[in-house]
């Protein structure tokens, strides 16, 4: 049985070290909340942000809302994740903005031993007027085993709000993954960004499907996707806008890359439903370019130190 | 007494495609020297650089590759960096989502921000570059000084540069010479592979390339004023139905 405050120590130093800002887990500026498995470790909230969450039999269940015109300065940080190798966790949040307020949500995701395990993220996410949301979420895996991940958000906006997502898992295994992002953009001139980073390794599966419905007059997406594929593994991404809104505008943008033996399928589509609407896709898929691996093997890099800085540039 | 030599090629041959593209190169390049190889486009001037830097692709079927004193014929394009050799291609790659600074720090992993400041002032760039992308708002002249200042920190014991002029206007020329000077001064031999006379006019020595083989070898003003001369544009790029008839012309 693990002891809780290593686990608090080992999930913190992952996170503070795969993206998150060193000594943010504890400050007092800072608003918080880490969860191992079913057990909140740490909690902490600052005026204009409510934070109720509970623990269920698998995961949590939270309830997040950052008050009209509250402007939360530093990254809110949640770290989610489980020390063992089997398991699961489901984390269901429910997360509103009120009108006017800002905040930036960084989600570590860690689950550094996993071989079989669940890992669920079910997100309803509510922007209000002239709010602003940025969710960027960090996955760290091990090296080995396999690991079935599901994030899952539905995201409502008002006019003028603007939504940030961003799903980044580059390090260690993939797994299982499933991405399914659902937004509506139904409010005037508001604004979608949704950009995913995957590296697939081994027998990985990746798959990921953003969608995007530009309901509101004069919203704006952007979809965009760099994945990168290498061994057997294997990925599929779908990625759709449709401009339903007069002066609705979207781009769905979508680079696979593959080594190896690995596989890619990129569907991006773009459907206008409204005569005034635009939008637009480019995609590829293909290996990386022997010039750009031997410009840096000619630096004294091996082939394969030379993919993974190529890579490393296109997960950025 | 014989001179020293960083790189001796001996009747090299490179065949791509069903053509002869070198056709039994040999020539040399000593230790601190800057040796240019001047010759048309289509020449073979590229691919004689990819062979000396063992890009499999340009693997001789004959002839053999010698650096300092070892042969290094069936050594894979690490293996040569890491003796020495390094290769700044005609046009860099694109490395999307790189830093300039990460980029330079490949070529010299413990440089410090003095380092890399002093690289590329000796490329005109100002430090601000260092927090550019090497992708994205450069241009190809930009790019290509940049592969130059990552020559620089590497201080190779071979250069070679592929038309290391290109996209680089005539004011930061006379700096980028500067450039090779300073690595030759320092121990580095330099190889440079130029269709400007003017470029190989600056070299210690030069070779003259046509059709796959070299024609004529000796000092940077006499290679130029043969250049100047007697070679033409050659009427067909393949080495195949050119070679001889261009050697001719020769």
């Amino acid at each position: 049985m693990h002891n809780l405050s290593e686990e608090y120590k080992t999930l913190v130093s992952i996170a503070e070290r795969t993206g998150g800002q060193p000594g943010s887990f504890g400050s007092e500026d800072v608003i918080y909340i880490v969860v191992h498995g079913n057990r909140i470790l740490a909690s902490h909230a600052l005026p204009g942000v409510l934070i109720e969450a509970s623990e269920t039999g698998d995961g949590i269940d939270a309830r997040i809302i950052v008050q009209a015109q509250t402007k939360v300065s530093k990254p809110v940080h949640l770290c989610f994740g489980h020390l063992a190798d089997s398991g699961r966790q489901v984390i269901r949040s429910r997360i509103f903005l009120e009108e006017g307020s800002s905040a930036e949500f960084q989600a570590h995701c860690i689950f550094p031993n996993a071989i079989e395990f669940l890992h669920a993220m079910e997100g309803e996410i509510h922007l209000g007027p002239g709010s602003a949301f940025s969710y960027r979420e960090v996955h760290v895996h091990g090296p080995e085993g396999r690991i079935d991940v599901r994030p899952v958000s539905r995201v409502r906006i008002d006019e003028r709000a603007v939504y940030r997502g961003d799903f980044t898992l580059v390090e260690g295994r993939v797994g299982n993954l499933a991405i399914d992002i659902d937004v509506e953009a139904h409010g005037r001139r508001s604004r979608v960004e949704v950009t995913s980073k995957i590296y697939g390794k081994f027998d990985d599966f990746c798959q990921v499907r953003d969608i995007v419905r530009l309901t509101g007059a004069e919203s704006t997406a952007l979809i965009k996707a760099r994945v990168v594929l290498k061994d057997r593994s294997q990925g599929k991404f779908l990625g759709l806008v449709d401009g339903a809104a007069p002066g609705a505008r979207g781009h769905v943008d979508c680079t696979e890359v593959v080594q190896g033996e690995a596989r890619a399928v990129a569907s991006p589509v773009v459907q206008a439903s409204h005569p005034e609407a635009e939008v637009t896709h480019e995609a590829a898929i293909g290996r990386i370019a022997d010039e750009k691996i031997q410009g840096l093997m000619a630096k004294g890099l091996s082939a394969d130190a030379a993919i993974d800085f190529v890579v490393s540039g296109l997960l950025r | 007494m014989l001179e020293p030599q960083m790189l001796f090629v001996k009747d090299l041959e490179v065949e791509r495609e069903g053509n002869r593209i070198l056709r039994g190169i040999s020539m040399q390049v000593h230790p601190g020297e800057i040796c240019g190889v001047l010759g048309r486009n289509g020449a073979g001037k590229s691919s004689l650089a990819y062979a000396i830097m063992g890009l499999p692709q340009y693997a001789p079927r004959k002839g053999r590759i010698w650096f300092d004193g070892e042969d290094i014929t069936e050594w894979g394009v690490t293996e040569r960096a890491r003796a020495g050799i390094t290769l700044a291609w005609q046009h860099p790659a694109r490395y999307e989502g790189i830093l300039v600074r990460d980029y330079l720090k490949l070529s010299k992993p413990d440089a410090g921000e003095e380092d890399l400041e002093e690289a590329l002032k000796l490329v005109q760039m100002e430090p601000f570059y260092l927090d550019r992308m090497v992708d994205k708002g450069l241009s190809g002249g930009e790019r290509k000084r940049i592969e130059l200042s990552s020559i620089y920190l590497m201080k190779p014991r071979l250069a070679i540069l592929d038309e290391p002029d290109s996209g680089v206007d005539l004011l930061a020329l006379g700096e980028v010479m500067g450039l090779f000077k300073l690595l030759a001064s320092g121990g580095s031999s330099v190889l440079i592979i130029t269709h400007r006379e003017d470029v190989a006019a600056a070299c210690d020595r030069s070779y003259l390339m046509c059709a796959g083989k070299m024609i004529l070898e000796g000092s940077a003003a006499a290679v130029k004023r043969y250049f100047l001369s007697q070679c033409e544009p050659c009427v067909e790029q393949k080495p195949e139905n050119t070679g001889e008839a261009a050697l001719n012309h020769a």
